[in-house]
């Protein structure tokens, strides 16, 4: 997709003050590349967010910074997240030189129907679902897709080695590795067990508990 | 139910809970989890149950994850007995959870059969939960991206 643009401009409030920027609408950002010093910056959070669900991880964006002659061409690196709200707290980009191979996790999509999922109590396990590749920025696919028309029956499953990929593109990851397999869903006995005393052999039975030491003195 | 299978020491102090989950906080291996909004001890059984409630909703089909495990003792005295004499026996074990922390996760089923076993699980447990999805970093912009990008509010 082009024309991804982001504005951004420099950031002179570093460390814990921070959280006032985030008050005020502003997500602090860092750039950093390869042989690049890095630059702290902030960003509009509602834009930056727009930004991130356009580009994901694996789209180029020119980031327009405040005072720069030209956009850089960047990728996101890290989205920090609070865990609890989702609120950003912190975003990484990375700097790529177009000549300079870079090397990205790139996240695997199923497509398509295995026809081997067409009978009742069948399970598809995606087990991979992010791939590291190494490539030119300008190679790099948003995704890899797996087709899962070829899941003709139980047990089959598909490895990276079974996927076709441009050969402009590295694959890192260890290609004997499973990214999505068809089996035969377990059937799960529920067990009446009466209930389990806590802490039986492991736990010693505890020693003679308490002795009523005296009588009530009233 | 679950529970070690041999400790080192048999009874803990109670400890604090302050902050969040540090760890564990994200999908890790399935597509949709269950997330901890608020701190507490979820005993063994609130586990179990759960997890019934989840595995007898999707019948069969899907995986589901458990992400805690209750390695904590909680001591009790026996009933009608006077204050002293040490600390009472194992009574039964509990899993720490503070906010963030991932509960349960689930692959393999359709969003809305996810969302309704989440619910039912989230019944048994002493907290307030929320459904969340896997953070994929697919690109929406991308002709055939379906995944969502950020953690979604259940």
């Amino acid at each position: 997709m082009e024309g991804l643009t982001l504005q951004a401009s420099k950031r002179d409030i570093l460390g814990k003050k921070t959280r006032f920027l985030r008050r005020q609408g502003i997500t602090p950002t860092h750039l950093f590349g390869h042989g690049l010093e890095s630059l702290a910056l902030q960003c509009d959070t509602p834009k930056l967010q727009r930004t991130i669900a356009q580009a994901g991880m694996t789209r180029l964006i020119a980031l327009d910074i405040e005072g720069d002659k030209q956009p850089r061409s960047v990728f996101i690196r890290e989205i920090q997240r609070n865990e609890c709200t989702g609120e950003l707290l912190h975003i990484d980009f990375y700097q790529v030189r177009k000549a300079e191979k870079i090397r990205v996790d790139v996240p695997v999509v199923l497509v398509g129907e295995a026809p081997a999922m067409k009978e009742k109590g069948r399970i598809l396990t995606h087990s991979l679902t992010s791939l590291s590749i190494e490539c030119l920025p300008d190679k790099l696919p948003p995704q890899i897709e797996v087709d899962l028309s070829q899941l003709e029956e139980v047990g089959q499953a598909i490895y990276i080695r079974d996927i076709a990929f441009s050969p402009d593109i590295t694959v890192i990851t260890d290609t004997d590795q499973m990214v999505v397999k068809v089996s035969e869903a377990r059937v799960e006995v529920e067990e009446v067990v009466a209930e389990e005393v806590v802490a039986e052999a492991e736990v010693p039975a505890e020693e003679v508990e308490e002795k009523p030491e005296q009588g009530p003195t009233d | 139910m679950l529970q070690p299978k041999r400790v080192k020491y048999r009874k803990t102090h109670k400890g604090h809970r302050r902050g969040r989950a540090q760890a564990g906080n994200r999908v890790d291996f399935g597509d949709f989890g269950l997330q901890a909004l608020e701190s507490a001890w979820v005993s063994s059984r609130q586990i179990e149950a759960a997890r019934r409630a989840i595995t007898h909703y999707i019948r069969r089909g899907g995986n589901v994850w458990v992400r805690i495990f209750p390695d904590k003792p909680v001591t009790k005295k026996p009933a009608e007995t006077r204050m002293g004499g040490g600390k009472g026996p194992p009574d039964h074990w509990v899993a720490v959870v503070k906010p963030g922390r991932m509960l349960f996760e689930m692959g393999g089923v359709s969003e809305a059969v996810a969302r309704g076993a989440m619910r039912l699980a989230s019944h048994k447990l002493p907290i307030n939960t929320r459904f969340v999805f896997r953070e994929t970093g697919i690109a929406v912009g991308s002709d055939s991206a379906t995944g969502e990008l950020t953690q979604g509010e259940g």
